[in-house]
């Protein structure tokens, strides 16, 4: 069961997103409150010759504290990255008024699928037609590492990073591992999330797997034909409970619970009868010591796609069953964020618990049995204590992580 | 008062030395590679991929189309599991730490897609790229149920995998957790260090191969633990290699041996941070696989402490690029 120790209860005290629906937390919240989608023709990246040619790209943030030359050297990555971070750590009363860390060290967990991979993709461009001007610092950004520093260096800290890349499950595998080091004891304070953007080898990666949808993403609808491939990054101010009362810091929510297993059967397709998800899904109610009927509300990984989708709605099933938990799918709002997603859904999970709005299921038109009784609608709303973020990726990764009130 | 420290129970390794701990005594070869891409030969220290010990595996179905990194991987998670049997692989986590990780097929499938265009880009070769694919191959073919991380970074960030293991064996989370470091070679890699100046005056010599290490939690026998860890000792510039790299040495008890591990600029720095602590290095040629490289160095650790009469041992994991992080090996004792 999860710990009541304050000394080792995980709380969070600040979030930040960007996203292709805004870019910070409120912006982001009231486009997808309000039913609004992102998808649009890709124009950041070439994508001419692939099958499908939109997406959700995200407005990039102003980096007002840096100069042009420091911005145009960064990743796309980092101009995502480094905005949502700011938002967390400044919600989290962490900033002081010239926009520096309060604290000297400050551990980060943070997932990651694509690094900064358009400075890869240069440098592998410039050495075919023979250019090395540039290469040293493509090369340098391109590294998850260097994302990560400029993070820190942005807002002046230093600490332990750990970047985990289990696909698309790594934001919530980035949360959860940050609530398990302060339950362990082996952390106070982490800064937690995610952050991928758009580049031309994963666009065009999904599009050969002809897994991108050629018109509107349709989570769990019969008809639903693809996921909507999109970019951005969110981070959580995690701390334990004692530490945020010691510092007098507001407590928004806490991780309740965490759950995360391997999907042997494929490297690509979940199994069908959604079994491995299922026991993620029990290990993050187990560990929050809650039964399913406390859940309130599930923002599901729901990308779209024949297989993800059905298999996802299966275990839903035998997990909440009768009960009246609500459930939606935001990536058809702001499409699938790889890395970021967990992170980026977390926080949204956090707004729900918070505002009481649930995130509509859009693009539905002909909803999947399993689940037709619990997809929220427009303008729905309802006092929730606890919400779960439910993430799988490639290469089996299912990850469960549980929100509750403070 | 009982040591929450984990026990290092065994440990497998794939090395351009050989095949198992023992070839991690050895020279390393040095190979000419052509790079029939961008052009040019390269000097490199590969691991002998016709090996019978990784051609076993071809037979397993998820592993047919695998990259060379898987083979390395499971090969050195098989090895550290044959030498600790009994083990509940139900409850056994593994975390894999990777620098590039599937640098061969993500070299490959960038370059086809801009040779054929995007339309004939390969659905089979883009699953393979992605950084844990190569993990969930090897939990997949063992049958490993616990806990699953891929994580990245530069070779310190083994220290962080050590870390998240000493995690999950506190919580309770896995009763054994795998450690692993892997990387594979591929021509672009010696651009791409040729780019940042690592390789100067032949400085380094890029390799590839994986090393594992099985730990176990603090209340099980074992001849060697793992006491203290240290990490996120970050550096921006070379100038500041050596406050980071003592930064890192002080983080740890004062007055035990430091194994020497530098390769290419940092070893100029290990000098200087570690003055008379230093172990005297093995005079054989050694090659620079990153966390792979970590993994070895960890083990020659082990092995170097059950011939030593010191009681504990600093095994520094000096990364290129980013950050320094070590860990401290200690005599296995349930005693603080």
């Amino acid at each position: 069961m999860i710990s009541r120790d304050p000394s080792t209860r995980a709380v969070i005290t600040g979030y930040g997103c960007v996203t292709p629906l805004g870019e910070d937390a409120p912006s982001t919240w009231s486009s997808l409150i309000a039913g609004e989608t992102a998808r649009a023709p890709i124009t950041i990246i070439e994508v001419e010759g692939c099958r499908v040619t939109e997406g959700a790209q995200a407005r990039l943030p102003d980096l007002g504290f840096l100069s042009t030359k420091q911005t145009r050297r960064l990743s796309r990555a980092s101009r995502l990255a480094i905005p949502a971070a700011g938002e967390a750590l400044g919600m989290a009363g962490l900033l002081d008024s010239s926009g520096r860390s309060v604290l000297g060290r400050l551990e980060m967990s943070v997932s990651t699928t694509a690094c900064g991979m358009e400075k890869g993709e240069q440098f592998v461009r410039a050495l075919r037609v023979g250019s090395s001007a540039g290469n040293a610092t493509r090369v340098s950004r391109y590294q998850a590492h260097q994302q990560v520093a400029e993070i820190q260096s942005s807002y002046g800290f230093g600490g332990s990073v750990m970047i985990v890349a289990n696909a698309c499950a790594g934001g919530g595998n980035a949360i959860g591992h940050a609530a398990d080091l302060i339950r362990s004891g082996m952390a106070e304070i982490v800064l937690a999330g995610g952050y991928d953007a758009l580049c031309e080898l994963v666009f065009a990666g999904f599009d050969s797997l002809q897994t991108l949808a050629p018109d509107a993403c349709r989570p769990f609808d019969k008809g639903r034909s693809g996921l909507m491939l999109g970019e951005g990054a969110a981070f959580l101010v995690i701390e334990s409970e004692h530490h945020a009362a010691r510092r007098g810091a507001r407590i928004l929510g806490a991780v309740a619970g965490y759950g995360q297993t391997t999907d042997t059967l494929h490297l690509t397709q979940p199994a069908q009868d959604g079994a491995p998800l299922e026991k993620a899904m029990r290990k993050a109610l187990a560990t929050a010591g809650m039964e399913a009927s406390e859940i309130g509300y599930v923002n599901a990984h729901g990308t779209g796609t024949p297989f993800n989708d059905g298999a996802e709605a299966r275990a839903f099933q035998r997990v909440f069953g009768d009960t009246p938990v609500r459930l939606s799918s935001t990536k058809a709002a702001l499409g699938h964020t790889l890395g970021a997603a967990g992170s980026i859904e977390a926080v949204l999970s956090l707004l729900a618990i918070e505002s009481g709005c649930l995130p509509p299921q859009i693009n539905l038109l002909d909803p999947e049995p399993d689940v037709a009784g619990h997809l929220t609608g427009l303008g729905e709303k309802r006092e929730i204590n606890a919400a779960m973020s439910v993430n799988l990726g490639f290469g089996g990764s299912n990850a469960a992580v549980i929100f509750s009130k403070s | 008062m009982v040591s929450l420290a984990p026990g290092i129970l065994s440990v497998g390794s794939v090395s351009p030395a050989g095949i198992g701990p023992e070839s991690l005594e050895k020279d390393f070869p040095t190979t000419l590679v052509t790079d029939r891409d961008a052009g040019g030969e390269h000097p490199a220290s590969l691991v002998d991929r016709s090996h019978p010990a990784l051609l076993r595996w071809e037979k397993s179905p998820r592993l047919r189309r695998a990259s060379p990194i898987t083979y390395f991987m499971i090969e050195a998670v098989s090895q550290a599991l044959e030498a600790a049997p009994g083990i509940d692989l139900s409850r056994t986590g593994v975390v894999a730490s990777f620098f590039l990780g599937c640098l061969v097929y993500s070299a490959r499938f960038y370059r086809d897609m801009n040779k054929e265009g995007r339309r004939f880009a390969s659905p089979i070769l883009f699953p393979e790229t992605v950084f844990n694919s190569p993990l969930s191959h090897v939990v997949s073919t063992l049958g490993i149920g616990g806990p699953v991380h891929s994580q990245i970074g530069d070779k310190s960030c083994w220290a962080t995998a050590l870390r998240t293991a000493e995690c999950w064996l506190r919580l309770g989370e896995a009763d054994h957790v795998i450690v692993l470091g892997a990387e594979e070679f591929d021509p672009l890699i010696c651009h791409a260090f040729r780019a940042s100046g690592l390789m100067k005056r032949g400085g380094l010599l890029p390799g590839e191969g994986a090393g594992a290490i099985l730990l176990t939690s603090g209340t099980t026998p074992c001849n060697t633990r793992l006491s203290r860890l240290t990490d996120g000792h970050a550096f921006h510039s070379k100038e500041e290699a050596l406050p980071a790299a003592r930064s890192c040495l002080e983080d740890l008890p004062q007055g035990d041996p430091v194994l020497s591990t530098a390769t290419s600029w940092v070893r100029t720095t290990e000098r200087l941070a570690t003055e008379d602590r230093l172990l005297a290095r093995q005079e054989t040629v050694r090659c620079e696989a990153s966390t792979a490289s970590a993994a070895w160095d960890t083990i020659r650790g082990i092995r170097l402490l059950e011939r030593m009469e010191t009681e504990n041992l600093i095994v520094p994991y000096w990364g290129l690029t980013r950050e320094f992080s070590a860990a401290r090996l200690s005599r296995g004792t349930l005693q603080d």
